[in-house]
């Protein structure tokens, strides 16, 4: 077992390890809010681990490189607006709308 | 005519990880099943980015280049598929 093969298994393994406890989190979140926060390690450092093993693997100009990095990409930035657009979503079924109402007693400093 | 020096053999090592990984979807679709709307939206929104994972570990685990583009049309489809869901759930559904 060569160098290569080892960093590839530590890889791939720390990025199945982050993808189940995401899951195991989202499903002993208190609630969907809750629930996002737990998404993002499964989105964010999983393709990340995963496309550096194939990447290592495959070397960075092979094709199988380059669609996992694509892959990697694509999940990063695409999940960040589907959080943000699922958890709009649910504040304005809850509230009726998007906006902060005063009951909140939130404060925004004007600088 | 394939030449055989071109075939790469199977590296169960990488379908090992995506069969574990796989089984992280068996929480989240208890999660759909049993709790509320926007927690199953969730769920859901993740089960996707496992699959498409999933579906990048097979292709590496079998050598077969085209499987690459199935993980990268999967990714643009369940982010969309996500998206509609959030739409329809803030007000018509």
């Amino acid at each position: 077992m060569s160098v290569v093969d080892v960093v590839v298994a530590v890889l791939v393994g720390v990025a199945v390890l982050v993808s189940v406890l995401s899951c195991l989190g989202v499903l002993l979140a208190s609630d969907a809010y809750d629930g996002l926060h737990y998404t993002a390690p499964a989105s964010v450092v999983s393709p990340v681990l995963i496309a550096a093993a194939v990447v290592i693997q495959e070397g960075i100009g092979s094709q199988a490189g380059i669609k996992s990095i694509v892959v990697a990409l694509l999940l990063i930035v695409l999940n960040t607006v589907l959080v943000h657009a699922t958890a709009r979503a649910a504040r304005i079924r809850k509230r009726g709308r998007w906006a902060l109402e005063p009951a909140e007693k939130a404060t925004i400093e004007n600088r | 005519m394939i030449a055989a020096a071109s075939i790469l053999p199977v590296s169960t090592g990488w379908l090992v990880a995506g069969t574990v990984m796989l089984a992280g979807v068996i929480p989240l679709l208890w999660v759909c099943v049993r709790r509320s709307i926007f927690e199953a939206l969730v769920a859901l929104e993740l089960a996707g980015t496992v699959t498409t994972l999933v579906l990048l570990v097979i292709a590496q685990g079998t050598h077969r280049q085209p499987f690459f583009d199935l993980a990268v049309v999967s990714a643009v489809l369940s982010f969309g598929g996500g998206l509609a869901f959030a739409r329809f759930l803030e007000r018509w559904v």
